[in-house]
């Protein structure tokens, strides 16, 4: 009897123990190493503010007000010696109406180390664009879709241009495959020591050629003439810059 | 005592306790019906059911004997369904609806469907965040069924039928209980076979009318670009047609009062001025049964409701910038703002509209009155 009870107490002592190291060896392996995107939206020198704040008309009078400003980053890729990784179902909504106004994409598992480059898509790939598939933040009943058998929008950017207490609304729905661009940023660069954080800033004069700038009243609303896209949406090359 | 028979007793002690604990834990637990023929469209996209409130069918038989009983009001005289009338798609047909206290309430009944989709934030001002805190909030309200919740669990611990029930879909009789089980009764209020949804399977063609109607609903107008639109979709999703499900993204300002007149609405809630005036885009789904129409039942028909947005917007600090803008007349907008539609297009859109009444959704019997049918069978 006592033998047995010493033989089955030793028995629940190893599997305990077992148990133990296994939670223990798994907590170690489950420690996430992770990458977060973080982008920041700014007007020029200026944080976005939105609703509140007012910013000069880059190429003419009067200043704007800004109630939304949206975009999509899709098809995320690390590019590496050992190789590259893409994220699943990589369609980010990126907005800036959170209290933190900042947004975060956060990449897990991640070992930046690894990695030399990061690749990302503004807008909707035209694969994707084309279908109502429901991934990540695409979504065909959202508020960046048109309508099935045209897309979504890729940015969307509403508010109000105010020139001699006249309000215009402006609206900027771009979208279109031809639209779709994509950026390549160097990893280690971007990485401040000892960090997993990689800064974006988002300045949204380059939508109105930062070089040779638009009035706004001239080109207050873009939604489907193709050349007026086309002016908005060359800005998307440099829409994104690391911090 | 020998040290054998002392660690028997302590293991013997543990085994009581360890099932005693597991009893105390599953006792209350539901029962794990999960509803197995509940179909969903893919098009109306990702939902989500609280962890704590599985779909079961046993929550759903509850739900619905809750939501048509008129004991759970003071007077035992109004029930949810004495305003959402299933014949009218879950709304009343009033301006105003009345409950226990006789006066009017300041707004209009919303229709219930699709409520697994849209905004995360139910009522016109979006004060609740989940249909289990919805549920309980008309039930108290001193105007529409003034009851107290500890006496109505008092009430129906008493009745013959609702132990049972309660037992089988979450153990006990409790006020989270009532909630839960009319939210999931809710949730089964699918609306998904009227002639759009008909057409988007591609089992029916829509005739010329409707298809133009159709073609406006989910344009926005660019006159660069010669699209002509009605701007429906800025606000209302292509396939749900209710408002947007992201942060409140489905609240709009849709030109109904000037500055001096703007209701607070969302500001209610977020304390946002930017909210201010701005409403919960309702779905349109069985649209022609639900007038009057908007939060406060100001338009009795259709044609009014497009005579609104074809000339009739006010302008305030917080219109939506799409409405302001959309215009199918390039530059006709000064003061005055108008999509500029012609009779036709007009006519065409309100085809459309016709076209999202689903007569199954309002003869199911699985959402009728379970009272009724009770007394057939007696």
């Amino acid at each position: 009897m006592n033998k047995k009870i010493t033989i089955s107490l030793l028995a629940t002592a190893i599997t305990s123990l077992i148990l133990l190291s296994l939670y223990l060896v798994l907590m170690q392996t489950t420690q996430p190493s992770q990458l977060i995107l973080r982008f920041k939206a700014t007007v020029g020198n200026q944080p976005l503010v939105l609703h509140h704040k007012s910013y000069a008309n880059p190429g003419g009078d009067g200043v704007f007000t800004v109630r939304d400003l949206q975009f999509f980053i899709s098809n995320i890729k690390l590019l590496g010696q050992v190789g590259n990784v893409s994220e699943t179902e990589s369609y980010h909504l990126v907005r800036f109406d959170n209290d933190d106004s900042f947004y975060e994409i956060v990449l897990p598992n991640i070992n930046v180390q690894d990695y030399q480059q990061i690749e990302l898509g503004i807008g909707v790939d035209p694969k994707a664009n084309g279908t109502i598939t429901i991934a990540g933040d695409l979504d065909p009943n959202g508020r960046m879709a048109w309508s099935w058998d045209v897309g979504y929008k890729f940015l969307l950017l509403e508010g109000a241009l105010i020139n001699q207490e006249q309000q215009v609304p402006l609206v900027y729905h771009i979208g279109f495959n031809s639209s779709y661009t994509r950026l390549t940023f160097p990893i280690k660069e971007a990485i401040k020591s000892n960090t997993t954080l990689i800064n974006f800033n988002v300045d949204l004069l380059h939508l109105f050629n930062k070089s040779n700038p638009i009035d706004l009243t001239n080109i207050s609303t873009v939604k489907f003439d193709k050349n007026d896209v086309a002016v908005i949406a060359q800005g998307f090359e440099s829409l994104i810059t690391l911090e | 005592m020998s040290l054998s028979k002392k660690i028997q007793v302590t293991a013997m002690l543990f085994a009581v306790s360890v099932l005693a604990t597991l009893y105390l834990y599953f006792k209350d637990k539901p029962p794990p019906t999960h509803l197995a023929d509940l179909t969903l469209p893919f098009i109306f996209g990702r939902f989500q059911i609280p962890v704590d409130n599985p779909l079961t069918a046993e929550s759903i038989i509850l739900g619905r004997r809750l939501f048509y009983d008129p004991r759970l009001s003071s007077t035992n005289k109004v029930s949810c369904a004495t305003c959402h009338k299933q014949h009218l798609a879950f709304t009343d047909g009033l301006k105003h609806s009345v409950g226990v206290s006789g006066r009017p309430l300041k707004f209009n009944t919303m229709s219930l469907s699709n409520l697994m989709w849209g905004p995360r934030h139910f009522f016109w001002n979006g004060r609740s965040a989940s249909l289990e805190n919805q549920a309980l909030q008309p039930i108290q309200h001193i105007d529409e069924m003034g009851q107290n919740l500890d006496q109505l669990v008092d009430e129906l611990r008493q009745d013959n039928t609702y132990p049972i029930l309660f037992k089988q879909a979450y153990g006990r009789i409790n006020i989270p209980a009532i909630a839960k089980a009319l939210a999931n009764f809710q949730r089964t209020l699918i609306s998904s076979n009227s002639r759009y949804d008909q057409y988007l399977r591609g089992e029916i063609t829509l005739n010329t009318n409707e298809e133009l109607g159709r073609k406006l609903f989910m344009a926005h107008p660019d006159t660069k670009a010669s699209l002509r639109g009605g701007n429906c979709i800025d606000c209302h999703s292509q396939f749900l047609t209710s408002g947007f499900s992201t942060f409140f993204d489905g609240f709009s300002n849709n030109g109904l009062s000037n500055d001096d007149n703007l209701p607070p609405a969302l500001f209610e809630v977020t304390g946002k001025e930017q909210h201010r005036g701005l409403f919960k885009t309702p779905t349109l789904r069985n649209i022609a049964l639900t007038a009057p129409y908007m939060h406060d039942g100001r338009f009795e028909t259709l044609q009014q409701v497009l005579k609104h947005y074809n000339g009739g917007i006010k302008r305030s600090k917080t219109l939506s910038p799409l409405i302001l803008e959309a215009d199918n007349i390039s530059k006709a907008q000064k003061d005055h703002i108008s999509l500029n539609l012609d009779d036709d297009e007009e006519k065409a859109i309100i085809a459309f509209l016709h076209t999202l009444t689903d007569e199954d959704f309002l003869s199911n019997p699985m959402f009728s009155d379970p009272f009724k049918s009770e007394q057939v069978n007696e």
